[in-house]
Protein backbone atom coordinates (compact mmCIF):
# COMPACT_ATOMS: atom_id res chain seq x y z
CA UNK A 1 0.00 0.00 0.00
CA UNK A 2 1.46 3.34 -1.12
CA UNK A 3 0.16 6.83 -0.76
CA UNK A 4 1.05 9.89 -2.79
CA UNK A 5 -0.98 12.88 -1.61
CA UNK A 6 -4.65 12.20 -2.27
CA UNK A 7 -4.04 8.94 -4.15
CA UNK A 8 -3.72 5.51 -2.52
CA UNK A 9 -2.20 2.61 -4.46
CA UNK A 10 -2.90 -0.88 -3.10
CA UNK A 11 -1.17 -4.03 -4.34
CA UNK A 12 -3.62 -6.60 -5.61
CA UNK A 13 -3.13 -10.34 -6.26
CA UNK A 14 -3.61 -11.09 -9.95
CA UNK A 15 -6.18 -13.71 -8.94
CA UNK A 16 -8.25 -10.91 -7.38
CA UNK A 17 -8.47 -8.99 -10.66
CA UNK A 18 -11.86 -9.57 -12.32
CA UNK A 19 -11.32 -11.85 -15.35
CA UNK A 20 -12.90 -9.42 -17.81
CA UNK A 21 -10.45 -6.71 -16.79
CA UNK A 22 -7.25 -8.77 -17.20
CA UNK A 23 -7.12 -7.99 -20.92
CA UNK A 24 -9.36 -4.90 -20.92
CA UNK A 25 -8.17 -1.96 -23.02
CA UNK A 26 -6.28 0.59 -20.97
CA UNK A 27 -6.62 4.34 -20.64
CA UNK A 28 -4.81 6.46 -23.21
CA UNK A 29 -1.62 8.19 -22.11
CA UNK A 30 -1.38 11.96 -21.79
CA UNK A 31 0.57 14.21 -24.16
CA UNK A 32 3.75 13.40 -22.18
CA UNK A 33 3.20 9.66 -22.63
CA UNK A 34 2.19 9.03 -19.02
CA UNK A 35 -0.66 7.11 -17.40
CA UNK A 36 -2.56 9.69 -15.37
CA UNK A 37 -3.95 8.35 -12.08
CA UNK A 38 -5.41 11.71 -11.03
CA UNK A 39 -5.24 15.18 -12.52
CA UNK A 40 -5.60 18.54 -10.79
CA UNK A 41 -8.20 20.41 -12.84
CA UNK A 42 -6.65 23.83 -12.35
CA UNK A 43 -2.90 23.38 -11.82
CA UNK A 44 -2.66 20.48 -14.27
CA UNK A 45 -0.44 18.70 -11.73
CA UNK A 46 -0.86 14.96 -12.08
CA UNK A 47 -0.21 11.76 -10.18
CA UNK A 48 1.20 9.80 -13.12
CA UNK A 49 3.13 6.68 -14.14
CA UNK A 50 5.65 7.40 -16.91
CA UNK A 51 6.87 3.88 -17.82
CA UNK A 52 5.33 0.75 -19.31
CA UNK A 53 2.03 -0.43 -17.88
CA UNK A 54 -1.70 -0.18 -18.26
CA UNK A 55 -4.39 1.72 -16.39
CA UNK A 56 -7.92 0.32 -16.45
CA UNK A 57 -10.81 2.46 -15.34
CA UNK A 58 -13.56 0.47 -13.66
CA UNK A 59 -16.06 3.05 -12.59
CA UNK A 60 -16.69 6.79 -12.74
CA UNK A 61 -14.35 9.64 -13.41
CA UNK A 62 -12.60 9.33 -10.05
CA UNK A 63 -12.08 5.59 -10.13
CA UNK A 64 -11.65 3.06 -8.81
CA UNK A 65 -8.96 2.13 -11.28
CA UNK A 66 -6.67 -0.82 -11.73
CA UNK A 67 -3.00 -0.34 -12.58
CA UNK A 68 -0.93 -3.14 -14.11
CA UNK A 69 2.84 -2.74 -14.06
CA UNK A 70 4.36 -5.88 -15.63
CA UNK A 71 7.87 -4.51 -15.08
CA UNK A 72 7.29 -2.37 -12.00
CA UNK A 73 7.41 1.41 -12.26
CA UNK A 74 7.10 4.66 -10.35
CA UNK A 75 4.47 7.27 -9.56
CA UNK A 76 5.49 10.87 -10.04
CA UNK A 77 3.87 14.20 -9.11
CA UNK A 78 4.99 17.82 -9.38
CA UNK A 79 4.74 18.37 -5.61
CA UNK A 80 5.26 14.94 -4.05
CA UNK A 81 8.28 12.67 -3.91
CA UNK A 82 8.37 9.84 -6.47
CA UNK A 83 7.25 6.42 -5.23
CA UNK A 84 8.77 3.29 -6.80
CA UNK A 85 6.33 0.40 -7.27
CA UNK A 86 7.11 -3.32 -7.65
CA UNK A 87 5.73 -5.26 -10.62
CA UNK A 88 2.14 -6.47 -10.37
CA UNK A 89 -1.44 -5.27 -10.15
CA UNK A 90 -2.68 -2.36 -8.05
CA UNK A 91 -5.95 -0.74 -7.14
CA UNK A 92 -5.82 3.07 -7.31
CA UNK A 93 -8.16 4.99 -4.99
CA UNK A 94 -8.68 8.76 -4.90
CA UNK A 95 -9.12 10.31 -1.48
CA UNK A 96 -12.60 11.51 -0.56
CA UNK A 97 -14.04 13.76 2.10
CA UNK A 98 -17.28 13.52 4.00
CA UNK A 99 -19.93 16.15 3.54
CA UNK A 100 -23.39 15.75 5.07
CA UNK A 101 -25.60 14.29 2.36
CA UNK A 102 -22.74 13.86 -0.09
CA UNK A 103 -19.18 12.68 -0.43
CA UNK A 104 -16.68 14.70 -2.38
CA UNK A 105 -13.23 14.00 -3.65
CA UNK A 106 -10.20 15.71 -2.20
CA UNK A 107 -8.00 17.93 -4.31
CA UNK A 108 -4.50 18.30 -2.90
CA UNK B 1 -5.49 12.31 -24.56
CA UNK B 2 -4.09 15.32 -26.41
CA UNK B 3 -7.66 16.01 -27.57
CA UNK B 4 -8.92 15.92 -24.02
CA UNK B 5 -6.44 18.54 -22.89
CA UNK B 6 -7.38 20.95 -25.66
CA UNK B 7 -11.11 20.44 -24.99
CA UNK B 8 -10.52 20.84 -21.28
CA UNK B 9 -9.15 24.29 -22.13
CA UNK B 10 -12.15 25.03 -24.38
CA UNK B 11 -14.58 24.16 -21.57
CA UNK B 12 -12.77 26.53 -19.20
CA UNK B 13 -12.11 29.31 -21.74
CA UNK B 14 -13.00 32.87 -20.73
CA UNK B 15 -12.82 36.20 -22.53
CA UNK B 16 -14.34 37.77 -25.59
CA UNK B 17 -15.61 35.48 -28.31
CA UNK B 18 -14.02 35.44 -31.74
CA UNK B 19 -17.29 36.49 -33.32
CA UNK B 20 -16.29 36.02 -36.96
CA UNK B 21 -14.95 32.50 -36.30
CA UNK B 22 -18.01 31.56 -34.24
CA UNK B 23 -20.39 32.85 -36.93
CA UNK B 24 -18.50 30.86 -39.57
CA UNK B 25 -18.92 27.81 -37.33
CA UNK B 26 -22.65 28.42 -37.02
CA UNK B 27 -23.05 28.67 -40.81
CA UNK B 28 -20.96 25.54 -41.30
CA UNK B 29 -23.12 23.64 -38.80
CA UNK B 30 -26.29 24.71 -40.64
CA UNK B 31 -24.80 23.71 -44.01
CA UNK B 32 -23.73 20.32 -42.64
CA UNK B 33 -27.34 19.81 -41.56
CA UNK B 34 -28.61 20.67 -45.05
CA UNK B 35 -30.04 24.02 -43.94
CA UNK B 36 -29.71 27.40 -45.58
CA UNK B 37 -28.16 29.11 -42.59
CA UNK B 38 -29.51 31.90 -40.42
CA UNK B 39 -30.41 35.20 -42.08
CA UNK B 40 -29.43 37.00 -38.92
CA UNK B 41 -27.00 36.32 -36.07
CA UNK B 42 -27.69 38.05 -32.75
CA UNK B 43 -25.02 38.32 -30.04
CA UNK B 44 -25.80 38.38 -26.32
CA UNK B 45 -23.45 39.05 -23.41
CA UNK B 46 -24.48 36.01 -21.34
CA UNK B 47 -26.73 32.94 -21.48
CA UNK B 48 -29.25 34.96 -19.48
CA UNK B 49 -29.20 37.80 -22.01
CA UNK B 50 -29.39 35.22 -24.80
CA UNK B 51 -32.56 33.71 -23.30
CA UNK B 52 -34.05 37.21 -23.12
CA UNK B 53 -33.02 37.84 -26.73
CA UNK B 54 -34.54 34.55 -27.86
CA UNK B 55 -37.77 35.33 -26.00
CA UNK B 56 -37.96 38.63 -27.87
CA UNK B 57 -37.42 37.21 -31.37
CA UNK B 58 -40.44 37.96 -33.55
CA UNK B 59 -39.98 35.70 -36.53
CA UNK B 60 -37.07 33.34 -35.92
CA UNK B 61 -38.73 30.19 -37.23
CA UNK B 62 -38.61 26.86 -35.43
CA UNK B 63 -35.66 25.58 -33.41
CA UNK B 64 -33.27 23.60 -35.59
CA UNK B 65 -31.24 22.28 -32.68
CA UNK B 66 -32.12 18.69 -33.56
CA UNK B 67 -30.89 18.99 -37.14
CA UNK B 68 -27.84 21.09 -36.29
CA UNK B 69 -26.64 19.30 -33.19
CA UNK B 70 -28.56 16.31 -31.91
CA UNK B 71 -28.95 14.28 -35.10
CA UNK B 72 -25.37 14.69 -36.39
CA UNK B 73 -24.11 13.81 -32.92
CA UNK B 74 -26.24 10.70 -32.67
CA UNK B 75 -25.15 9.61 -36.13
CA UNK B 76 -21.48 10.22 -35.39
CA UNK B 77 -21.82 8.27 -32.19
CA UNK B 78 -23.44 5.39 -34.06
CA UNK B 79 -20.73 5.46 -36.73
CA UNK B 80 -17.86 5.49 -34.23
CA UNK B 81 -19.58 2.87 -32.08
CA UNK B 82 -20.04 0.55 -35.06
CA UNK B 83 -16.40 1.02 -36.04
CA UNK B 84 -14.98 0.46 -32.56
CA UNK B 85 -17.46 -1.99 -31.02
CA UNK B 86 -18.91 -1.69 -27.51
CA UNK B 87 -15.58 -2.14 -25.69
CA UNK B 88 -13.77 0.22 -28.06
CA UNK B 89 -16.45 2.90 -27.71
CA UNK B 90 -16.39 2.55 -23.96
CA UNK B 91 -12.59 2.88 -23.93
CA UNK B 92 -12.76 5.94 -26.20
CA UNK B 93 -15.40 7.63 -24.04
CA UNK B 94 -13.54 6.89 -20.84
CA UNK B 95 -10.32 8.34 -22.33
CA UNK B 96 -12.02 11.46 -23.67
CA UNK B 97 -15.51 12.63 -22.79
CA UNK B 98 -15.70 10.97 -19.38
CA UNK B 99 -12.69 13.03 -18.24
CA UNK B 100 -14.57 16.26 -18.82
CA UNK B 101 -18.13 15.18 -18.22
CA UNK B 102 -18.52 15.76 -14.53
CA UNK B 103 -17.06 19.25 -14.37
CA UNK B 104 -18.65 20.62 -17.56
CA UNK B 105 -22.08 19.03 -17.05
CA UNK B 106 -22.06 20.35 -13.48
CA UNK B 107 -21.12 23.84 -14.62
CA UNK B 108 -23.78 23.88 -17.35
CA UNK B 109 -26.41 22.84 -14.83
CA UNK B 110 -25.35 25.64 -12.49
CA UNK B 111 -25.61 28.18 -15.31
CA UNK B 112 -29.09 26.89 -16.22
CA UNK B 113 -30.17 27.16 -12.60
CA UNK B 114 -28.74 30.68 -12.41
CA UNK B 115 -30.62 31.81 -15.54
CA UNK B 116 -33.85 30.29 -14.22
CA UNK B 117 -33.35 31.96 -10.83
CA UNK B 118 -32.73 35.35 -12.47
CA UNK B 119 -35.51 35.27 -15.07
CA UNK B 120 -37.97 32.76 -13.63
CA UNK B 121 -40.11 34.86 -11.29
CA UNK B 122 -43.40 32.96 -11.19
CA UNK B 123 -43.96 29.29 -12.21
CA UNK B 124 -45.18 30.23 -15.72
CA UNK B 125 -42.15 32.38 -16.42
CA UNK B 126 -39.95 29.64 -15.03
CA UNK B 127 -41.32 27.03 -17.46
CA UNK B 128 -40.90 29.45 -20.36
CA UNK B 129 -37.25 30.02 -19.42
CA UNK B 130 -36.65 26.28 -19.00
CA UNK B 131 -38.13 25.60 -22.44
CA UNK B 132 -35.89 28.21 -24.06
CA UNK B 133 -32.87 26.70 -22.29
CA UNK B 134 -33.76 23.35 -23.88
CA UNK B 135 -33.15 24.93 -27.31
CA UNK B 136 -29.57 25.85 -26.39
CA UNK B 137 -26.49 24.26 -27.87
CA UNK B 138 -23.93 24.43 -25.08
CA UNK B 139 -20.94 25.44 -27.20
CA UNK B 140 -17.82 25.33 -25.04
CA UNK B 141 -19.68 23.25 -22.46
CA UNK B 142 -20.32 20.51 -25.01
CA UNK B 143 -16.56 19.88 -24.77
CA UNK B 144 -16.95 16.34 -23.42
CA UNK B 145 -18.82 15.09 -26.49
CA UNK B 146 -16.73 17.09 -28.91
CA UNK B 147 -13.55 15.62 -27.36
CA UNK B 148 -14.86 12.11 -27.98
CA UNK B 149 -15.47 12.79 -31.69
CA UNK B 150 -12.40 14.97 -32.33
CA UNK B 151 -10.15 13.65 -35.08
CA UNK B 152 -12.74 11.14 -36.32
CA UNK B 153 -14.40 13.04 -39.15
CA UNK B 154 -15.43 16.51 -40.24
CA UNK B 155 -19.18 16.29 -39.71
CA UNK B 156 -19.11 18.17 -36.40
CA UNK B 157 -16.56 20.80 -37.46
CA UNK B 158 -19.13 23.61 -37.36
CA UNK B 159 -20.23 22.74 -33.82
CA UNK B 160 -16.59 22.44 -32.75
CA UNK B 161 -15.74 25.83 -34.26
CA UNK B 162 -18.53 27.58 -32.34
CA UNK B 163 -17.49 25.78 -29.15
CA UNK B 164 -13.88 26.93 -29.55
CA UNK B 165 -14.84 30.55 -30.14
CA UNK B 166 -18.01 31.38 -28.18
CA UNK B 167 -20.40 30.33 -25.45
CA UNK B 168 -23.89 28.83 -25.63
CA UNK B 169 -25.97 29.36 -28.78
CA UNK B 170 -29.51 28.97 -30.02
CA UNK B 171 -30.10 27.85 -33.62
CA UNK B 172 -33.46 28.75 -35.20
CA UNK B 173 -34.46 28.59 -38.85
CA UNK B 174 -33.89 32.25 -39.60
CA UNK B 175 -31.94 33.53 -36.60
CA UNK B 176 -29.09 32.25 -34.46
CA UNK B 177 -28.44 33.77 -31.03
CA UNK B 178 -24.91 33.37 -29.64
CA UNK B 179 -23.72 34.15 -26.13
CA UNK B 180 -20.34 35.50 -25.16
CA UNK B 181 -18.14 33.34 -22.92
CA UNK B 182 -17.66 34.14 -19.24
CA UNK B 183 -15.19 36.87 -18.28
CA UNK B 184 -14.35 35.14 -15.03
CA UNK B 185 -14.29 31.45 -14.16
CA UNK B 186 -12.70 30.49 -10.85
CA UNK B 187 -12.60 26.87 -9.81
CA UNK B 188 -10.79 24.81 -7.20
CA UNK B 189 -8.50 21.89 -7.98
CA UNK B 190 -11.47 19.55 -8.28
CA UNK B 191 -13.02 21.80 -10.91
CA UNK B 192 -15.81 23.11 -8.66
CA UNK B 193 -16.84 26.78 -8.77
CA UNK B 194 -14.91 28.44 -5.97
CA UNK B 195 -14.19 32.03 -4.99
CA UNK B 196 -14.26 33.80 -1.67
CA UNK B 197 -14.05 37.44 -2.79
CA UNK B 198 -16.35 37.79 -5.78
CA UNK B 199 -18.30 35.84 -8.37
CA UNK B 200 -16.85 32.45 -9.30
CA UNK B 201 -18.42 32.82 -12.73
CA UNK B 202 -19.37 36.08 -14.39
CA UNK B 203 -20.32 37.31 -17.85
CA UNK B 204 -19.76 40.75 -19.40
CA UNK B 205 -23.33 41.90 -18.61
CA UNK B 206 -23.04 41.08 -14.90
CA UNK B 207 -24.79 37.72 -14.93
CA UNK B 208 -22.87 35.86 -12.22
CA UNK B 209 -22.78 32.83 -9.96
CA UNK B 210 -21.27 32.83 -6.48
CA UNK B 211 -19.88 29.65 -4.95
CA UNK B 212 -17.45 28.47 -2.34
CA UNK B 213 -15.83 25.12 -3.10
CA UNK B 214 -18.70 24.24 -5.37
CA UNK B 215 -21.44 25.23 -2.95
CA UNK B 216 -23.77 28.00 -4.22
CA UNK B 217 -23.86 31.00 -1.87
CA UNK B 218 -25.77 34.30 -1.98
CA UNK B 219 -23.61 37.21 -3.29
CA UNK B 220 -23.79 39.25 -0.07
CA UNK B 221 -22.81 36.18 1.97
CA UNK B 222 -19.21 36.54 0.80
CA UNK B 223 -18.92 40.07 2.22
CA UNK B 224 -19.64 38.66 5.63
CA UNK B 225 -16.96 35.98 5.46
CA UNK B 226 -14.07 38.31 6.19
CA UNK B 227 -15.63 39.33 9.53
CA UNK B 228 -16.60 35.89 10.85
CA UNK B 229 -16.40 34.90 14.50
CA UNK B 230 -16.83 31.44 16.05
CA UNK B 231 -20.03 32.75 17.66
CA UNK B 232 -21.45 33.88 14.31
CA UNK B 233 -20.65 30.46 12.85
CA UNK B 234 -22.36 28.66 15.75
CA UNK B 235 -25.49 30.77 15.39
CA UNK B 236 -25.88 30.38 11.61
CA UNK B 237 -29.03 28.31 11.17
CA UNK B 238 -28.49 27.19 7.58
CA UNK B 239 -26.28 24.10 7.84
CA UNK B 240 -24.83 24.50 4.34
CA UNK B 241 -23.88 28.13 4.84
CA UNK B 242 -22.42 27.23 8.24
CA UNK B 243 -20.28 24.61 6.53
CA UNK B 244 -19.02 27.24 4.09
CA UNK B 245 -18.32 29.59 7.01
CA UNK B 246 -16.34 26.87 8.79
CA UNK B 247 -14.31 26.08 5.72
CA UNK B 248 -13.63 29.74 5.03
CA UNK B 249 -12.78 30.57 8.62
CA UNK B 250 -10.50 27.55 8.80
CA UNK B 251 -11.21 24.46 10.88
CA UNK B 252 -7.89 24.88 12.64
CA UNK B 253 -8.67 28.45 13.72
CA UNK B 254 -12.15 27.47 14.75
CA UNK B 255 -10.84 24.52 16.75
CA UNK B 256 -8.34 26.73 18.56
CA UNK B 257 -10.70 29.63 19.26
CA UNK B 258 -13.64 27.51 20.29
CA UNK B 259 -11.47 25.53 22.70
CA UNK B 260 -12.14 22.17 21.04
CA UNK B 261 -10.24 19.18 22.42
CA UNK B 262 -8.88 16.39 20.26
CA UNK B 263 -10.82 13.14 20.78
CA UNK B 264 -8.17 10.74 19.54
CA UNK B 265 -4.59 10.75 18.41
CA UNK B 266 -2.45 8.09 16.73
CA UNK B 267 0.41 7.83 14.21
CA UNK B 268 -1.90 8.72 11.27
CA UNK B 269 -3.13 12.00 12.76
CA UNK B 270 -5.51 13.64 15.22
CA UNK B 271 -9.29 13.29 15.37
CA UNK B 272 -11.36 16.36 16.30
CA UNK B 273 -15.05 16.74 17.02
CA UNK B 274 -17.12 19.93 17.05
CA UNK B 275 -20.65 19.66 18.39
CA UNK B 276 -23.14 21.90 16.60
CA UNK B 277 -26.61 22.61 17.92
CA UNK B 278 -29.33 21.14 15.72
CA UNK B 279 -26.88 19.52 13.30
CA UNK B 280 -24.64 16.49 13.19
CA UNK B 281 -21.20 16.86 14.74
CA UNK B 282 -18.34 17.94 12.56
CA UNK B 283 -15.67 15.25 12.86
CA UNK B 284 -12.31 15.81 11.22
CA UNK B 285 -8.96 14.16 10.96
CA UNK B 286 -5.95 16.43 11.13
CA UNK B 287 -3.15 15.01 9.03
CA UNK B 288 0.30 16.25 8.13
CA UNK B 289 1.33 16.27 4.49
CA UNK B 290 4.25 13.86 4.11
CA UNK B 291 6.05 15.94 1.51
CA UNK B 292 7.65 19.09 2.94
CA UNK B 293 6.77 22.46 1.44
CA UNK B 294 9.61 24.35 -0.34
CA UNK B 295 10.47 26.07 2.97
CA UNK B 296 10.89 22.72 4.74
CA UNK B 297 7.71 22.90 6.81
CA UNK B 298 4.97 20.28 6.58
CA UNK B 299 1.49 21.46 5.68
CA UNK B 300 -1.25 20.35 8.05
CA UNK B 301 -4.71 19.81 6.64
CA UNK B 302 -8.13 18.72 7.80
CA UNK B 303 -10.47 16.25 6.19
CA UNK B 304 -14.06 15.89 7.27
CA UNK B 305 -15.09 12.28 7.97
CA UNK B 306 -18.40 10.67 9.01
CA UNK B 307 -19.59 11.61 12.51
CA UNK B 308 -19.44 7.95 13.58
CA UNK B 309 -15.62 7.92 13.25
CA UNK B 310 -13.87 7.02 16.54
CA UNK B 311 -10.14 7.04 15.78
CA UNK B 312 -7.79 9.09 13.63
CA UNK B 313 -6.68 5.96 11.78
CA UNK B 314 -10.29 4.97 11.01
CA UNK B 315 -10.86 8.53 9.73
CA UNK B 316 -7.89 8.55 7.37
CA UNK B 317 -8.76 5.00 6.23
CA UNK B 318 -12.36 6.11 5.51
CA UNK B 319 -11.11 8.81 3.15
CA UNK B 320 -9.77 5.99 0.98
CA UNK B 321 -12.78 3.71 1.43
CA UNK B 322 -10.94 1.37 3.84
CA UNK B 323 -11.38 0.24 7.42
CA UNK B 324 -8.88 1.30 10.08
CA UNK B 325 -7.47 -2.25 10.30
CA UNK B 326 -6.66 -2.48 6.59
CA UNK B 327 -5.10 0.97 6.15
CA UNK B 328 -1.31 0.66 6.33
CA UNK B 329 0.77 2.48 3.71
CA UNK B 330 4.32 1.20 3.34
CA UNK B 331 5.37 4.52 2.01
CA UNK B 332 3.77 7.93 1.68
CA UNK B 333 4.89 11.14 0.03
Amino acid sequence: MYRQGDVLIMALEESAVPAHLLEAPGELRDARGRLVLALGEVTGHAHAVPGPGRLIREGGVFGPMLLHLPEGGRVVHEEHATIPLPQGWFRVVRQREYAPGAVRIVAD
Amino acid sequence: MQYVDSWRAVAAATGAADRAAAEDGVRLAYRAAGLAGPEEIVWADSPRAAVEAVAGLADAGRSVRDEVRTRPWAEERRRVYDALGPAGWSALWSATGAQLWETTAGLAERIRAGVVADLGGDPDAESRVRLLLLDAVLGQHDAAWLAAFDGRGDRLDGLAAVARNAGWWWPYERVAVISERPQVLRRDEAGRLDRGDGPALSYPDGFALYAWRGMPVPPDFLDELSALTPRRIRTEENAELRRVMLEYYGYDRYLTESGAEPVHRDETGILWRIALAGDEDVVMVEVVNSTPEPDGTHRTYWLRVPPTTRTARAGVAWTFGLSGETYAPLRQT
